[in-house]
């Protein structure tokens, strides 16, 4: 099946066996490989300690939040935990496991069977530890914005660790987006033209130019911050004649783009997985192109959106901004529609109605429009300068789209890759308890952070005042924080059990079978 | 409550649209999921949204610029950009109240014309119109009243000006930062007190929103 469609632009040959990589892999292989698949495994498993360590960091700091008052977290303390599970779980989770998937993916799809410029992937992945492991030791307490000049007078002599992890992450980001575009365009020979490069291709040339462009300031304010602090120069300081608009500028010109470097690939997951699963080409190749052209283009100018640039907030430049920000909705609702049109078109077969990965894909569409549809009033001015500025609605939007899409979405591809480098398919019933825990959990953490944020919550607070309309939500967020942790548990315990206990992968682990199916569709010659 | 920036005039729409497009993309996801019947959508259908969509564009940012300058208006913010206050007594006039604003890790200062300072509160009375004129010594800040319905960002070296109507209920209401600026940031907190007609600071409990019954 899949090598019919992989003819329809969704990849070349199909090269997908399973086979028992991870059982017979040894730990030098794994660490210093240039295999594609030791290479994404790596990550992939890497971005899920990360995971681990950063979704523990919230539920300490939820505990305390689910009542007011100061229960067991002071100040400090707080905001450490809050800044590192910012930065854990974007820089080192979520970008890491999107990116990663797609390693495993992009010399299948793309026909290519070997990641171009796999050395320079791994030196992505390694400097990527060390800024984890700088950040860790460093315990900075400025969150991940860390918005100068605050983030220079904060407390503690190891506080330079966390401008050099920024300087890292940037470095790390840059090189991982060279290793992208270089494969994109490997993929792009294999195809021969661009019209007939898979989604997934243009899915790694926009977001390796996006990462290679952005990540160049985030290096600048990592080095600046570490260089102001060292007081050899005076960027951002307006104490010392610095400026904080331009650190603003600077940052968000980072800032926005960053948040499509685990959305542009978490959508080529979803071009990717969907034609396989369903057993039919998607609605439409083009317009799903334009989408991620569009989205590569909106990306870079918008970042201003972010905060509020004095005075010109009504000027032309910002309502520049504004329009930007709000045409962003059409290569969005583009890519949306087509989702939602393929799906429409012919009866879903039996087998992807059973699939954990399709039920993944589902709830992250869901949740794109959730969060999506929201920031309609985000990208407005004067809703901004009303409730959204800083409350609880941001947190809102950006979790229903990082975890509710991005992260949904990178779990989808890794239930999909699973049984080709386990050789053996994950356990259903634990599977569809992993699902359910997360969909209730994200569903109401997010519709609470809504409701909260409505009723003006301020972010970054560790202790709050006991108003009634906020109690109820934040003693929810927890409760919530809680399930998608057991969630993760039953993930973490299935993913290690099956692997050695599940059922033997077929030749074919995702077939597509029909209803009326007597017999399984045979497999086709290759 | 009249304010430029309440959610009882145009935003309300806003909202409602906000609300609708949800409802809309969840609807067709459920029925391409869960329908009996099944055809190819046609690509015009798509031409039609992207049309709606640059209709919802548009009326987005008119609204949103309209509700803005109405707002903005009152403040006369062209002279503002220079770093400066807006030195205009015609434009002070409009105003019963005109308070200059500190912000500084962790609080703030209310200093009225009279030069009286107060840590912590601002105090005035029910339904004045009251200017706020801000700044900050440190780090960015934010500047938050709920019951105003009004966020602003304060960053170093420029200078906000916002207005406010006070609410008619005397009462305690909740004055806020809302950026991250320091480990103090959480305890960066003051009072709009609203006095009662007698010119008394009211007994009655904390509120935030107008509704809220407090705690």
């Amino acid at each position: 099946m899949a090598h019919e469609l992989d003819q329809v632009r969704t990849g070349a040959a199909p090269h997908w066996k399973p086979e028992n990589i991870i059982g017979t892999i040894s730990l030098n292989t794994l660490l210093f490989s240039n295999d594609y698949r030791h290479i994404a495994l790596k990550g992939i498993l890497t971005a899920f300690i990360m995971l681990a360590l950063g979704g523990t960091f919230a539920l300490i700091f939820r505990t305390e939040l689910a009542v007011p008052g100061v229960q067991f977290l002071g100040a400090r303390v707080y905001m450490t935990l809050m800044t590192l599970h910012g930065m854990v779980m974007v820089f080192g989770f979520l970008i890491p496991l999107t990116i990663s998937v797609c390693y495993y993916m992009i010399p299948k799809v793309l026909g290519t069977e070997r990641l171009a410029a796999a050395s320079i992937a791994q030196w992505s992945y390694w400097i990527l530890i060390l800024a984890s492991v700088l950040l860790i030791i460093g315990r900075p307490d400025f969150t991940w914005t860390a918005y100068a000049p605050m983030s220079l007078r904060v407390g503690g002599s190891l506080v330079w660790m966390g401008y050099l992890a920024i300087l890292l992450v940037a470095v790390s980001e840059f090189l991982a987006g060279i290793v992208l575009w270089a494969n994109a365009m490997t993929g792009l020979k294999a195809a021969g033209s661009w019209s007939k490069l898979p989604m997934m291709g243009w899915g790694a040339a926009i977001l390796g130019l996006l990462m290679v462009v952005s990540t160049i300031p985030l290096g600048f304010i990592g080095l600046g911050l570490l260089t102001d602090w060292l007081e050899i120069t005076a960027w951002f300081d307006p104490a010392r004649g610095g400026s904080v608009k331009f650190f603003l500028y600077v940052f968000w010109t980072y800032g926005h783009p960053a948040v499509y470097l685990p959305f542009i690939p978490a959508i080529a997951i979803l071009y990717t997985l969907l034609p396989r699963i369903l057993g039919r080409p998607m609605w439409s190749y083009w317009s799903g192109v334009v989408a991620f052209l569009l989205l590569g283009l909106f990306a870079m100018p918008i970042g201003p959106h972010h905060f509020q640039p004095l005075y010109t907030i009504s000027g032309w430049y910002e309502r520049m901004i504004q329009i930007f920000t709000l045409l962003v909705f059409i290569p969005s609702v583009l890519h949306v529609f087509n989702w939602i049109a393929t799906i429409w078109g012919d009866p879903i077969a039996r087998s992807a109605r059973n699939s954990v990965p399709f039920k993944f894909m589902i709830s992250a569409i869901a949740f794109v429009i959730y969060g999506g549809a929201t920031a309609y009033v985000n990208a407005q001015i004067a809703t901004d300068s009303d409730f959204i500025h800083n409350t609880y609605w941001i947190p809102a939007h950006f979790h229903a789209m990082f975890f509710g899409f991005s992260g949904q979405m990178a779990f989808a591809g890794f239930y999909y890759l699973y049984p080709y480098f386990t050789g053996r398919m994950y356990n259903q019933k634990m599977a569809n308890s992993h699902f359910w825990l997360w969909q209730i959990g994200l569903f109401t953490k997010i519709t609470m952070m809504f409701v909260a944020g409505y009723t003006y919550f301020p972010r970054w607070v560790y202790d709050y005042l006991p108003l009634k309309e906020w109690l109820m939500p934040q003693m929810m967020i927890t409760a919530a924080g809680y399930f998608i942790g057991l969630g993760f548990l039953i993930f973490i315990y299935n993913v290690v059990r099956s692997s050695t206990h599940g059922e033997p992968a077929p030749d074919e682990p995702w077939p597509v079978e029909h209803d009326n199916d007597t017999v399984p569709a045979p497999t086709p010659a290759e | 409550m009249e304010n430029a920036l309440g959610l009882s005039g145009g935003q309300e729409l806003l909202m409602t649209i906000t609300i609708a497009i949800t409802m809309l993309g969840l609807i067709g996801l459920a029925l391409a999921l869960f329908m009996e019947k099944r055809w190819k959508l046609t690509y015009n259908i798509e031409y039609l949204f992207i049309a709606g969509l640059l209709v919802m564009a548009y009326y987005g940012d008119w609204a949103s610029t309209s509700i803005y300058k109405a707002y903005q208006e009152d403040l006369r913010v062209t002279e503002a950009v220079s770093g400066k206050f807006v030195e205009d007594a015609e434009r002070d006039k409009k105003f019963d109240r005109i308070l200059t604003v500190v912000t500084f890790q962790w609080g703030f200062v209310f200093i009225t014309e009279d030069d009286e300072i107060s840590r912590n509160a601002a105090v005035v009375k029910p339904g004045e119109r009251v200017l706020f004129k801000i700044v900050t010594n440190d780090v960015i800040h934010g500047f938050n009243i709920p019951v105003a319905r009004i966020t602003a960002e304060i960053d170093p070296g420029d200078v906000r000006e916002l207005w406010i109507r006070a609410p008619d209920t005397p009462g305690k209401y909740l004055i806020q930062c809302v950026n991250y600026c320091g480990v103090g940031h959480a305890q960066m907190k003051a009072w709009l007190v609203v006095l009662n007609k007698d010119g008394e600071v009211p007994t009655a409990v904390l509120k935030n929103g107008e509704n809220s019954d407090g705690a």
